[in-house]
């Protein structure tokens, strides 16, 4: 369960991103993010991800107040969630492999299991035979495959996708979607900013819109996830 | 063990990696150490030097009447027992007028006719180590005076007041000059550092982002400046050797007898151990520096 209780981000710089955000998101959910370009989307997930911190408000993640937390505390927090950020932010000098391994290696996982599980979530991707390649060597979209391949393969307990499927043709996109939906069908919170329409019409759910830093709405629960969505 | 093996491989890799910022910083700390490493041992022989001259302070005790066998032997072992006192030698008349002659030289010949009672005989004390100084021979005079056959001394008031003020002045100026070196070592190291640091701030914020502490993501860096902190610093004791062995060895012994230049020493082992610890320190602190400013999460 994520709560956030009229929480307001100003930037360093005196940019106002959000102004006061109250939203209960229930384990489970798939939630989507949507509004113009600069209405606070990657704030408000950059917020739940501890990148930023919050300039008023409280922010609940499974009853733990996340507004101050120690830097080993916030590491910790963020091994239970998989980021897929709107840049990607995949290290160019190392191989997709290491990419992908990297949130396992900083866990001190064996390297037995680092490899087994990066090649699965890879297979998954369908990235496993240009595991070798650098970010650099792969498109767009297989840069933003990577990128998903890695919030993934920590099994997390809440996925956050900014804009995941905007360097992605359609097919590509909706495969994606298709990958979150079974995430979130096997248990995992999914947060995703988006303004691809298309996406959104295609796999309905819950959406809240963003305009100017503010929640204007929060969409009815789609008919046919009703009774899973009003937890 | 994973981690250790983790931290130890990502060291070398990122070394390798980039093998010119690398270079680079070893080449920094081991031109800033050898400048520490031959100014130490500048400052080493010249306290060394010193340390020889000072053999030559002593009290010299002016005996007006001979005294009786006795009488000698019961002042010379009463002098031993004083602190501080290293050995009491005894100059005859006789002796002194000796020496005095060979002193002359070619002019020896002035003192034909004269008897050797023209000088007096003396009490030669030399004095151990530590008391080689103003007030550790004022010290002793000031125990001798309390003797009444003994009353005119020599031990060179002047020179030994300048010995003292020598002495004194390379202390401070070691120690001022050796602590500078080593903070402007500190800096120039800490800012070749943050050249490496900075040039991966992507990679550390990115570790921050997926979920390392922040022990995790400084400690290759850490371990990777102490690494080419001892590094630098076994170059800068080659380079400070080659230096000693030309300038100084070879240098000074066309220029001084070679008993002045054989008297040149490099510095002892455990300086040299010393020296690489620095390297070490230096370079696990330079590297703490700017990995604060670098690793926020
Ligand atoms: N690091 C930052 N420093 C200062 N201002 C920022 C920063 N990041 C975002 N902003 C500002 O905050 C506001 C919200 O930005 P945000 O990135 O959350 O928008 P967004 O909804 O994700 O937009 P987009 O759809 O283009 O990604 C914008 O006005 C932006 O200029
Ligand atoms: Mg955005």
């Amino acid at each position: 369960m994520i709560q956030l209780f009229n929480v307001g981000k100003i930037y360093n710089n005196g940019v106002p991103a959000l102004h006061s955000v109250s939203v209960k998101i229930p384990s489970g959910d798939f939630v989507y993010i949507t509004g113009s370009s600069g209405a606070g989307k990657s704030t408000l997930l950059r917020l739940l991800y501890c990148a930023e911190k919050p300039s008023r408000g409280q922010i609940l993640m499974g009853g733990r107040n996340t507004t101050r937390l120690k830097p080993r505390d916030i590491a910790m927090l963020r091994r239970d969630i998989g980021f897929v950020f709107q840049d990607f932010k995949l290290l160019n000098n190392r191989s997709v492999f290491e990419n992908v391994a990297l949130p396992l290696q900083v866990q001190n996982l064996p390297r037995q299991e680092i490899a087994s599980r990066v090649y699965q979530v890879l297979q998954y991707v369908g990235l496993e035979y240009k595991l070798r390649r650098t970010p650099l060597e792969l498109s767009g979209g297989e840069q933003q495959r990577v990128a998903v391949a890695r919030a993934m393969v920590v099994n997390p307990r809440l996925l956050l996708a900014d804009e995941p499927t905007g360097n992605l043709d359609h097919d590509l996109a909706v495969e994606i979607m298709e990958m979150f939906k079974r995430i979130n069908e096997a248990g995992t919170t999914v947060m995703v900013a988006t303004h691809d329409q298309e996406i959104l019409q295609q796999f309905p759910a819950r959406t809240l819109t963003l305009h100017d830093g503010n929640i204007t709405s929060d969409s009815a629960p789609p008919p046919e996830d009703d009774n899973e969505e009003e937890v | 063990m994973e981690k250790i093996r983790y931290f130890f491989r990502r060291t070398l890799l990122s070394m390798r990696q980039s093998p010119l910022l690398c270079t680079a910083t070893i080449g920094t700390v081991a031109v800033a150490l050898m400048l520490l490493a031959f100014f130490g041992l500048i400052v080493m022989n010249i306290q060394n030097l010193a340390r020889e001259w000072s053999r030559d302070i002593q009290v010299v005790v002016y005996i007006d009447q001979v005294p009786s066998e006795e009488k000698l032997k019961e002042w010379i072992d009463q002098i031993e027992h004083y602190p501080n006192v290293e050995k009491v030698h005894y100059i005859s008349q006789q002796q002194a007028f000796e020496r005095f002659r060979k002193r002359l030289g070619q002019n020896a010949d002035l003192l034909d006719g004269l008897m050797p009672e023209i000088l007096p005989a003396a009490l030669e004390i030399s004095l151990s180590e530590q008391a080689r100084s103003r007030a550790g021979t004022e010290q002793l005079v000031k125990l001798l005076k309390s003797n009444n056959n003994f009353h005119k001394f020599r031990y060179g008031q002047e020179w030994l007041q300048r010995y003292d003020a020598f002495i004194f002045l390379l202390r401070l100026i070691g120690s001022m000059a050796g602590g500078f070196l080593i903070f402007a070592t500190l800096f120039i190291i800490s800012n070749t550092i943050k050249l490496t640091i900075y040039a991966r701030r992507e990679e550390l914020e990115i570790m921050g982002l997926i979920g390392a502490t922040p022990m995790f993501i400084k400690a290759p860096f850490m371990a990777e400046g102490a690494l080419q902190g001892a590094i630098g610093a076994l170059l800068a004791l080659g380079g400070c050797h080659l230096l000693y062995y030309f300038f100084l060895k070879k240098g000074l012994t066309a220029l001084l007898t070679t008993t002045a230049a054989a008297n040149i020493h490099f510095l002892p082992l455990s300086y040299q151990l010393g020296m690489v610890l620095l390297g070490l320190i230096l370079g696990f602190i330079a590297s703490l520096l700017p990995l604060r400013k670098f690793v926020r999460l």
